[in-house]
């Protein structure tokens, strides 16, 4: 099992990066929007967002910050810090090399 | 890197409050309701839909925290507080534990330290491993030597060696300084420096040149004397100082850490100057002692035998009837140091083995209590949440925290061991006084703890927890109940070993105490007093002290008796001469053998009357004979027996020399101890110390039979001494002390041994007990059913004794088994006892199973207090 917790961690990460790059948005926000645009095919539980925020959070690469809503309720907003781009472009070379690569061996075997 | 970790620390310290998480995501929670409401759902529906889609919000809000990157530390933290509580809950335990971890990680470290310096210590040697002594073994000396002329040939014509030197030994000398001091001078032969492989600290070593018979005066000084009498003056090099009287030029100061290859006490060390051209003939050969550096890769035994040349030379030399008593003996420098030293040390080594082992047997036993006590809290743990990993953290913690706190206490108690041992060994053990603890020594004894302590702590968190542990009942499994009892069994074993050694060392040290030494040494002073070779020059002036002190000491009050004799028994520096030296009038002299040696001593008559030894024949010396031309002699009983078995010994002619006088036999006396402490009775005779000077040397002996006490006495004796020449050191002591003195060996040993085999023994009973009330407190309720069922108080007491009576005749069995092997080893140590003394097998034995006894019926006891009612309500 190890190996494919690897990888959806990883991904999971990539996920949450890209979508925090466009703008400040909130756990809530970032789960509805990888929902949206996946057309429902990833649909991301807290269980498994929020320690991966926080881990991020951690890391340096996202910073969060408190603020009002939409709605205006207080949210955590979560945003890319500069660490964090330079790992969100490292992380997509490495999803295109890896997804390239796959579709190498699909295609020719 | 290095902004990891400062973010690291920064959330470390930064704690953040479990509200900002819950309302993160209370916030989602309620964003989800909304957009529930939105697409239409009523409000309870939406909310209960949103519920499902989240999920857990404590495993949520516990993964949030384990990301933070503090949590690792703060989990351990946790632990810890945790074990202390309970540590805290059940001190008797910890107690126990820390206390058997402390002495069994203080005793080891303590004796290893020393062991370790006597044992392994790196001589302070150039490459000390290739230094050998060599030499011949004659019944002459129990340790090898040569004679010169051997020595020369030997030097000449060796092969196995780089370097070959030889050393005289020490003698007493005088260095007449602003302060004059009597110090001790070891002569040695020009490459004895190099061949060991020590540089001189200052200047140099001396030449071969000044290394001849009648070069001018050098020596080089050790550290102790230039930081005494010189001050650590380097203008000391070169300069002249009188050495018994002789101009010397000092050339050089020793390193700080020289020693004498036999461990002399060495002051100064001189050119041995052995005049070749004389000491080559067999007639004038003297004794020297030979110490040799290995070619690089010679073995011992290829010395051995590259030596047989020289060695049939030196056979050659030998009267032929000798011949099959000398033997070749090549042996590392080492060997030759320690000599009997190292079986104490191994036997030392091996008792704290076994305290060890006992220790670590206690501690698992304890843990394994513990953990199967704990069965119940671990399977509620485990049923809350906890997982394996943080189970198994838990009980290492634990662990841990145990044996550190008991090697700390560990280590304490190793110093304070050490500084006991250190204070009451005896002096001849070489080195002990440097002796310290070794760090890697402690670290290892730590290291067997901690691996001991974890290894049985882990056991239980290891297993799964069951289902049935949490309704309370305690299932131990049968296994690991059968390993703590094998591990009490081995404990008890252990002790009886220990018991068994301190038991034959105890009644040994009792014999040699109490044994019949053939003399009286109650209310006997003793002043030995060695001449220096300055100012008694002669014998004539040698005898001219010893009569002027003797006359000074007879009109002292309280004196009864007086003699003066060269040596006391049953130890101290004798005259040694071979049987088959010795002529008797109207026979041959014998053929074949030595006939091995015979002791000597120069008396005073009163001699025999001061000391109480019988003159079982004839009269023994008289006052008259002290000034008679004729010399006379008296002979032990031992040489009486040997020299005359069918014939009157009184009147027969004795020539105990190769070409000397003839002497009259005037007496036979009873045998004393001569051979030392615990060695056989010697054949030995006594000449009569005339008044002449032929008869006196540098040493005498004045023993004083007195009433008064023997504080007063020293005192007087000192200042009659001192009126006389206020330069001469006398050594006065009763006869009682110097015997006391001879067996401090003995007595260091068996306070050691018998303060481990106590040890050991309270270790097992503890253990024992522990095991045994484990038991009883596991079987409570059974023995409540027993009891309610009819069983009376006598049944259960029946059932416990018995359980422990087995461990006890088991362990006790297995320790009787090995007791017997391992005493053979302590036989060499043994006076006048068997290894296998069934006395002490036997009180050890009713000791161990009394005090074990003691150990069960404590809780055998308690078991048959039991309330029935209460053992049945604790379901």
């Amino acid at each position: 099992m190890p190996p494919s917790v690897d990888l959806l961690q990883g991904t999971l990460d990539l996920l949450i990066l890209k979508t925090v790059a466009l703008e400040p948005v909130h756990g809530w926000g970032i789960a509805q929007r990888i929902q949206q645009v996946s057309k429902d095919v990833l649909q991301v539980g807290q269980g498994s967002l929020y320690p991966a925020l926080h881990r991020l959070e951690y890391k340096g690469w996202i910073q969060a910050e408190w603020k009002p809503s939409e709605n205006n309720r207080r949210a955590k907003y979560y945003s890319l810090t500069a660490k964090g781009k330079k790992q969100l472009a490292a992380e997509l070379e490495n999803w295109d090399r890896l997804t390239s690569a796959i579709e190498l061996v699909l295609e020719r075997v | 890197m290095v902004t990891e970790w400062l973010t690291r620390f920064r959330f470390l310290f930064t704690r953040r409050t479990h509200g900002e998480v819950d309302e993160e995501l209370r916030f989602h929670l309620e964003e989800q309701i909304q957009a529930n409401i939105a697409a239409g759902m009523a409000p309870k529906e939406a909310r209960r839909k949103a519920a499902i889609a989240f999920g857990g919000v404590e495993a949520a809000r516990e993964a949030c925290r384990e990301q933070r990157p503090g949590w690792f530390l703060e989990t351990v933290l946790q632990d810890i507080r945790y074990a202390l509580r309970g540590f805290r809950r059940n001190p008797v335990f910890t107690v126990t534990v820390v206390l058997t971890l402390a002495l069994g990680i203080g005793a080891t470290t303590a004796v290893f330290s020393v062991v370790d310096r006597i044992l392994f210590r790196s001589l302070p040697y150039a490459d000390a491993d290739h230094l050998v002594s060599v030499g011949l073994m004659a019944p002459l000396s129990p340790n090898e030597f040569l004679l010169t002329d051997s020595y020369f040939e030997w030097r000449d014509h060796q092969t196995p060696f780089q370097s070959i030197t030889s050393e005289d030994g020490v003698d007493p000398c005088d260095l007449a300084e602003e302060k004059p001091a009597r110090l001790t001078c070891a002569r040695v032969e020009a490459n004895f420096l190099p061949t060991l492989g020590v540089n001189p600290l200052l200047g140099r070593n001396f030449t071969k040149d000044e290394d001849r018979p009648n070069a001018p005066k050098v020596a080089l000084i050790s550290y102790g004397v230039w930081k005494r009498n010189f001050g650590l003056n380097p203008g000391i090099l070169n300069k002249t100082v009188s050495i018994d009287g002789h101009a010397t030029r000092v050339l050089g100061v020793l390193p700080r850490d020289f020693e004498m290859p036999m461990l002399e006490a060495a002051d100064v060390v001189v050119p041995q100057a052995l005049d070749e051209a004389r000491l080559c003939s067999t007639e004038s050969s003297r004794m020297v002692f030979v110490f040799a550096r290995l070619k690089p890769d010679v073995s011992i035994e290829q010395a051995k035998a590259a030596l047989k040349p020289v060695f049939d030379y030196s056979l050659s030399k030998a009267p032929p009837r000798f011949r099959n008593e000398v033997h070749l003996r090549v042996r590392s420098l080492r060997d030759r140091q320690m000599q009997d030293i190292r079986l104490t040390a191994w036997i030392l080594f091996g008792t704290v083995i076994a305290v060890l082992l006992i220790a670590c047997a206690n501690v698992a036993s304890l843990m394994m209590a513990r953990g199967a006590g704990r069965e119940r809290e671990l399977a509620v743990r485990a049923a809350l949440g906890a997982s394996r990993a943080r189970l198994i953290r838990q009980a290492l913690t634990e662990a841990l925290l145990l044996s550190l706190a008991g090697a700390f206490a560990g280590c304490i108690l190793a110093e304070a061991l050490l500084r006991i041992f250190i204070a009451v060994a005896p002096d001849g053990i070489p080195f002990l006084s440097k002796a310290q603890l070794d760090l890697r020594i402690i670290l290892f004894t730590i290291l067997v703890a901690i691996a001991c302590a974890a290894l049985f702590g882990l056991a239980p968190a290891l297993q799964r927890p069951r289902a049935q542990s949490l309704a309370g009942r305690s299932i131990t499994s049968i296994s690991r109940a059968a390993l703590r009892q094998w591990l009490v069994a081995a404990q008890i074993a252990a002790s009886m070993v220990l018991l068994v050694g301190g038991m034959l060392l105890m009644r040994s040290f009792w014999n040699l105490q109490n044994q019949n030494l053939g003399i009286r040494t109650e209310s006997i002073l003793t002043a030995s007093l060695s001449l220096g070779q300055q100012r008694y020059p002669t014998q004539e002036s040698q005898m001219a002290f010893s009569k002027q002190l003797e006359a000074r000491l007879q009109r002292l009050p309280g004196v009864s008796v007086l003699a003066i004799s060269d040596a006391l028994p049953p130890n101290g520096y004798i005259h040694g001469m071979l049987y088959g030296v010795i002529g008797i009038a109207g026979r041959a002299k014998p053929e074949g053998e030595s006939g091995g040696i015979v002791w000597w001593r120069s008396v005073t008559p009163e001699y025999f009357h001061a000391l109480h030894i019988p003159i079982l024949q004839g009269e023994g010396f008289t006052e008259e004979e002290r000034n008679s031309n004729d010399h006379f002699i008296v002979v032990n009983k031992l040489l009486a027996a040997r020299m005359f078995p069918n014939e009157n010994p009184i009147g027969q002619r004795l020539q105990p020399s190769l070409s000397g006088p003839w002497y009259t036999v005037v007496g036979v006396a009873a045998n004393v101890k001569n051979g030392s402490l615990a060695g056989e009775d010697q054949p030995e005779f006594y000449r009569l110390r005339r008044n002449r000077a032929e008869d006196w040397d540098r040493s005498s002996v004045m023993i004083l039979k007195t009433s008064l006490p023997s504080d007063a006495m020293t005192q007087w004796v000192r200042s009659e001494v001192a009126a006389l020449d206020p330069t001469l050191p006398a050594q006065i002591e009763t006869l009682q002390q110097r015997v006391k003195k001879l067996a401090d060996r003995p007595r260091f040993e068996t306070t050691l041994v018998g303060f481990f085999a106590t040890t050991g023994l309270v270790l097992a009973v503890i253990g024992l007990y522990g095991v045994i009330s484990f038991l009883v407190a596991q079987r409570t309720q059974e023995i409540g059913v027993r009891m309610a069922l009819g069983a009376t108080r006598g049944d259960i007491l029946k059932l416990v004794l018995g359980k422990g009576m087995r461990l006890i005749v088991l362990g006790g069995s297995i320790g009787f088994a090995a007791s017997l092997g391992v005493s053979r080893v302590l036989s060499s140590l043994l006076f006048s006892i068997g290894p296998h003394d069934p006395v002490s097998f036997t009180v050890v034995g009713i000791l161990l199973v009394l005090v074990a006894l003691l150990a069960i019926m404590i809780p055998a006891g308690a078991a048959t207090r039991v309330n029935p009612m209460v053992a049945l309500r604790c379901e």
